[in-house]
């Protein structure tokens, strides 16, 4: 279970997430949503060990991002990833995979790179590889020591209809063999496809947080979440 | 398999391996140092009864320089390029810590600024070969001697890119070369200095490593070796003074916002 208690973070005296409280279950996928600047890369780096809060209390399990065995379980893919250009894919995903405890093996990094369509291009070097690739290339490194909890930071950005459509298919397939997905993400038709919750975050605070439909309300998610922003905008 | 400091350090270090010897940075310059190692036989061929001695000075100053080069062009862009590039966001994301990333790219970026060392020093030894100098043995102690400076010089470059851009912290690392071979040259002149001076010039020092202690290039072409004890107080030298180099990039590092 993933645990954000009271979360404020600062970054160079400006608040960029306050108080933030939020509780995701084990198995769900989780969608985090919200305008440019909102709060949620720098939630999602906090999440996954990279940045550290300001006060309050995220845990995953009960546990720390920032200990390293909690890190163990988890999968992340940055938003817009940058690579080793001079690596191959299969190197690549072979160095990621070598940081954990129990490497997976070359098969199984194989059948990754096979999964997310780039086995082809395994022996090439990522300097090649297309925007939809690296974005593939990015999935597949998330999920390299088979995650119990996966991180994604705008996952579909990048990819085509053809991308998009086979990387929602293996995030369903996540969430059937019970993973805990958490992704951020502007295309809110696909989150309305693939969250059973999500949560919504404005200037760094929390707006909702709770199943899809309760927030929808019959109007689809992107009606309902611009109205929510512009009437905000409008009070503010 | 259980994470162990070294195991994963050196999984770090081996992709940092990969990585800088694939560089087109690395491969220019080990191109150039070897038409330059070359060079020095046709300058030694037109050295009157020199020609040993020149290609042995000449080309000892050729692979120093070049190794230098490679060291201050690699080491001042890695971490930079790994924060701005967001490459380490793959590894610190993983159950990797801060010190085996900066100890893992220390050791990966030394692993190929040595082996680009010592390709330069099989060049060298067979052009001294060929001119009729024999097997420069001692060449290779005044090698093992440069690896050592530029292990030190690694650690600080990796430790001015963790906050300062690659061409801020190259023109750091210069002066800090430029200097720590003068130290000993300062230290006289600051005897005959004003208070002020001599206090300045103290500070930089014991400050500054001492990268004199590191050059035997002059000792070797007179086939003459430091003592046992010596070479083992440069190599405490160079481990201590990169140890404290690395645990201050490691804290520069760790303090950083992502």
């Amino acid at each position: 279970m993933i645990e954000i208690d009271s979360l404020h973070k600062q970054i160079d005296g400006r608040t960029i997430v306050s108080n933030l409280s939020l509780s995701i279950q084990k198995g769900s996928v989780f969608g985090f949503l919200g305008p440019n600047g909102a709060g949620k890369t720098t939630t999602m780096k906090i999440l996954v060990g990279l940045n550290h809060p300001s006060s309050g209390r995220v845990t995953i399990d009960g546990h720390a991002p920032s200990e390293t065995l909690t890190r163990e379980k988890l999968g992340f893919m940055p938003e817009a990833p940058y690579f080793y250009e001079h690596l191959t894919g299969l190197e690549f995903l072979r160095f990621c995979g070598e940081l954990f405890a129990r490497p997976r093996g070359e098969a199984a990094y194989e059948a990754l790179l096979r999964k997310v369509g780039i086995f082809e291009a395994k022996d090439q070097r990522i300097t090649t590889y297309s925007k939809g690739m690296k974005q593939r290339l990015g999935f597949a490194q998330a999920l390299v020591n088979d995650p119990e909890y996966v991180f994604l930071d705008e996952p579909l950005d990048g990819l085509d209809p053809i991308g998009r459509r086979a990387l929602k298919s293996m995030i369903r397939e996540l969430k059937h063999d019970g993973r805990t997905v958490f992704f951020n993400s502007h295309i809110l038709f696909d989150t309305e496809e693939l969250c059973d919750e999500i949560g919504i975050l404005n200037r760094g605070s929390l707006l909702f947080a709770g199943p899809l439909g309760e927030f929808t309300r019959g109007l689809s998610l992107e009606e309902q979440f611009v109205a929510t922003i512009e009437q905000l905008e409008v009070t503010a | 398999m259980k994470h162990s400091f070294i195991r994963d350090t050196l999984v770090v270090a081996k992709n940092t391996f990969k990585e800088s010897v694939r560089d087109k940075v690395f491969y220019a310059l080990f191109a150039f140092a070897f038409i330059t190692i070359t060079f020095t036989l046709f300058l030694g061929s037109i050295s009157l009864s020199e020609d040993v001695h020149v290609i042995r000075s000449l080309g000892m100053a050729g692979i120093y320089l070049f190794s230098i080069l490679i060291t201050v062009f690699l080491g001042t862009a890695l971490m930079y390029k790994e924060i701005e590039r967001r490459t380490l966001y793959f590894i610190l994301s993983k159950p990797v810590t801060h010190a085996q990333v900066v100890v893992g790219k220390f050791l990966g970026l030394f692993a190929s600024v040595a082996l680009s060392t010592l390709g330069m020093t099989a060049v060298y030894l067979a052009t001294v070969l060929y001119a009729g100098g024999g097997f420069d043995r001692l060449a290779l102690l005044a090698v093992f001697f440069e690896i050592l400076e530029l292990g030190l010089l690694i650690a600080l470059s990796i430790f001015f890119s963790t906050f300062a851009k690659p061409l801020a912290g190259a023109v750091y690392a210069i002066l800090v070369i430029y200097i720590g071979h003068s130290l000993g040259m300062l230290a006289a002149v600051s005897e005959k200095s004003g208070v002020l001076a001599h206090r300045f010039i103290q500070v930089l020092y014991y400050l500054l490593p001492n990268l004199e202690k590191f050059n035997i290039r002059d000792l070797v072409l007179y086939n003459q070796a430091p003592s046992l004890s010596a070479t083992l107080a440069v190599v405490l030298y160079a481990a201590v003074y990169a140890t404290i180099l690395l645990c201050g990039g490691t804290l520069l590092l760790k303090r950083r916002e992502f």
